[in-house]
């Protein structure tokens, strides 16, 4: 059983694909700037030989057609043909109240998904524009979308509305949906059997910390809150996105700026973080050597990048009365070693306490950094969004 | 193992089919001045390819400044990113040579109006038009920056008069995203319609309208400000005071003056000419204190001069 993952952006399609018998990676890649000058397609062989391919890549379907095309060629290949593709899997971002959970897709289910590009309008798109090519290139393949927004769609209302009047509600779903669902879901999963213990019956904190970031409440294998909410800026400081901030600042400086809403959506989204504070990027690793280098602004905002996990993870744990579990994920949560120590120091008051020296050298690999007289067990899980996606397809094209 | 291998894409296509190119991935701009610098910006950011044309070497640095200057001034307000600027830059070309606009599908004619006397000659601009109808395919289209000129005329020594039309960008209020789409006399449906997917596809408003002098913008504009010329001129109110009933009494972006400033006096002075040759109407004869700035070459911010004083990078003075 071979399936497809595709992960269609604005101007991108990362790929992945996988057997799921022997649980292999086959072949895996991205196109990148599609529709701009300069566009390539970087696909990585089996054997680990990285291959770019340069060209005119004009739009999505272009892009898949190419991604198909060098799967199935003899020189970089690695399927004869494309009958051997079973299923597609797309990550889809935004399924608003729509979806709970992963699904066939059907024209009825396109259509609900035409029907979130009002609230998800840079994301969903795309997703469709993947959607569709597939349907023209492989007909008869069947596909699954597997929505960010899904898993947290276990939320009460009272973590998900927000405190305005609820006629917006009604009228436009103003409310919290969450995102990075997907990682959150199979990051706490993996660490419950990694771990050995009962999904249903477990208390967590999923950190998912990156570029973009956000943390998750899940109590017996079920999102009860997390911190991204309408959108994605909403939450913790992340690489150049806000986080949670005074309304009125947004309102104040609309005037004193002179800005309309597109250039106000640019400065809280992409001039903001990490990279707005400190003014020297939004990489942590630059940050760092900034900070190394003695840069009084790239301290302060790794320490205020670290003072919002520290405080939602505080937060989460009062939501959930107790947390058992607490898993960092993510670019910074997998690598970041000194980000993750300072966060579980700060909450060495409730009982969590990690192997400074494990910590310190563990990067990128599953790997338990509690100790054994931690109250809470503390795990570094590498997410895999694109496996996720995989398992959810195959799980529900078996029930076809 | 070779770092990398690096190679050609296209034959690793499925097959021949879908190759085509899509509507508007590359376009040309002919004359890159003020207005043509905003259609090639708008189209770059909207991450379409863009070929710009200019006379020589020196006028192709200068149109890539005010590219650069119109960028930096979105960084500046927030609304973009520095390696967003790289990515738009990386999009738009300078050339002296028409050549470089074959497989455009859209040019647009933007030249500007010269220093001196604000004029745009159309025996000029039909030059353009039939140096753009050699090197372009027979579907691309050719469009004109058009206010007071009529396409169709533009169009009638063209051999393809069918797929000529008229665009009036609103470049003079920034970010002001609404272009006037004009159909001429030959114009075909499916050129209107390719048009008005251009203006979609750069994320702007589009209204038609028939072709004539002055269009709706240009008309409506130029009364108002002839009009607020003579309630200076009778002395009933200020430059500020006329400009502030617009801006906070009518919530107008800015006012009349300002933008009149913006726009330049030479140029307004030379449309209202236009317009009064074409119509008749003494509403449309320039105001006295317009001729008067007009020869004084108070041209407004170009000139630092006009109705505002002005510093170099536009703020008003006084």
């Amino acid at each position: 059983m071979k399936i497809l993952v595709l992960n269609c952006g604005s101007s991108s399609v990362k790929y992945k694909l996988l057997d799921m018998e022997s649980n292999e990676e086959l072949g895996t890649g991205g196109v990148e700037k599609i529709g701009m000058k300069g566009s390539f397609l970087k696909h990585v062989r089996r054997d680990g030989q990285k291959v770019i391919l340069k060209g005119e890549i004009l739009e999505h379907q272009l892009a898949i057609e190419y991604i198909l095309g060098v799967l199935t060629s003899q020189k970089h290949g690695c399927i004869e043909s494309l009958e051997e593709i079973n299923a597609v899997g797309h990550r889809v971002v935004h399924g608003g109240e729509k979806f709970n959970s992963s699904v066939l897709i059907t024209d009825e289910v396109i259509q609900m998904i035409v029907e979130c590009i009002d609230i998800a309008p840079l994301h969903n798109p795309p997703n469709l524009a993947g959607i569709y090519a597939i349907n023209e290139l492989l007909p008869d393949v069947p596909q699954v979308a597997v929505f960010d927004t899904a898993f947290h769609q276990t939320m009460p209302d009272y973590a998900f509305m927000y405190g305005i009047p609820y006629s917006l509600y009604t009228k436009y779903g103003i409310r919290r949906y969450g995102f990075h669902g997907t990682s959150h879901r199979y990051v706490s999963k993996r660490a419950c059997e990694f771990l050995g213990l009962d999904y249903t019956n477990t208390k967590m904190i999923t950190a998912h910390i990156g570029n973009g970031a956000s943390v998750c409440a899940i109590e017996n294998g079920k999102s009860v809150d997390t911190s991204m909410g309408f959108t994605p800026v909403e939450g913790l400081m992340m690489g150049t996105r806000s986080g949670d901030i005074d309304l009125g600042v947004v309102t104040f400086l609309m005037e004193k700026e002179m800005i309309g809403s597109a250039y106000v959506s640019t400065l809280f989204n992409k001039h903001s973080g990490v990279l707005g504070v400190s003014g020297v990027s939004s990489d942590m690793r630059d940050i760092e050597n900034a900070i190394a280098g003695g840069n009084d602004r790239a301290r302060l905002a790794l320490d205020m990048y670290e003072y919002r996990i520290k405080k939602y993870i505080g937060s989460y744990t009062a939501a959930l009365g107790g947390v058992e579990v607490l898993v960092f994920t993510g670019g910074v949560g997998e690598n970041q070693t000194g980000t993750r120590q300072k966060v579980c120091d700060s909450l060495a008051f409730m009982g969590v306490k990690i192997d400074a020296e494990l910590n310190a050298k563990s990067r990128g690999k599953e790997v338990l950094l509690s100790t054994p007289d931690s109250t809470v067990k503390v795990v570094v899980i590498p997410t895999d969004e694109e496996f996720m996606i995989a398992a959810d397809t195959l799980g529900i094209i078996e029930r076809l | 193992m070779a770092e990398e291998i690096i190679e050609a894409i296209e034959r690793y296509g499925l097959s021949k089919r879908n190759r085509k190119r899509t509507l508007f991935s590359r376009i040309g701009v002919v004359g890159c001045g003020k207005e043509g610098s905003v259609i090639a910006t708008t189209a770059a950011l909207n991450g379409m390819e863009v070929v710009f044309l200019e006379p020589n070497e020196e006028s192709i640095d200068n149109a890539y400044g005010r590219i650069e200057e119109k960028l930096d001034k979105k960084i500046s307000n927030w609304g973009l990113t520095e390696n967003e600027k790289k990515a738009i830059l990386s999009r738009i070309t300078g050339t002296s040579s028409y050549e470089d606009f074959s497989g455009c599908d859209f040019v647009i004619e933007a030249i500007r109006y010269t220093d001196q006397t604000g004029e745009r000659r159309i025996t000029h601009r039909k030059e353009v038009f039939k140096e753009l109808e050699r090197v372009l395919s027979v579907n691309a289209i050719i469009a004109s920056n058009v206010t007071t000129v009529i396409v169709t005329d533009l169009a009638s020594e063209l051999e393809h008069p069918e797929r000529c039309i008229g665009l009036h960008f609103l470049s003079n209020v920034p970010d002001s995203q609404i272009i006037e789409i004009v159909p001429g006399l030959n114009t075909t449906t499916e050129t209107y319609e390719k048009v008005c997917k251009f203006a979609k596809l750069i994320k702007h408003d589009f209204i038609p309208v028939m072709e004539s002098s002055g269009l709706v913008s240009v008309r409506l504009f130029l009364i108002q400000l002839n009009e607020a010329c003579g309630i200076l001129l009778e002395g009933i109110s200020s430059v500020e005071d006329i400009d502030k009933v617009l801006t906070v009494g009518f919530g107008h972006r800015q006012g009349v003056f300002r933008t009149a400033d913006q726009m330049g006096i030479e140029k307004i002075v030379r449309l209202l000419e236009n317009l009064w040759d074409e119509y008749g109407s003494l509403k449309y004869k320039p105001s006295p204190i317009l001729l008067r700035l007009f020869r004084a070459k108070h041209f407004g911010v170009s000139t630092n001069r006009g109705f505002y004083t002005y510093d170099n990078y536009g703020n008003i003075i006084k």
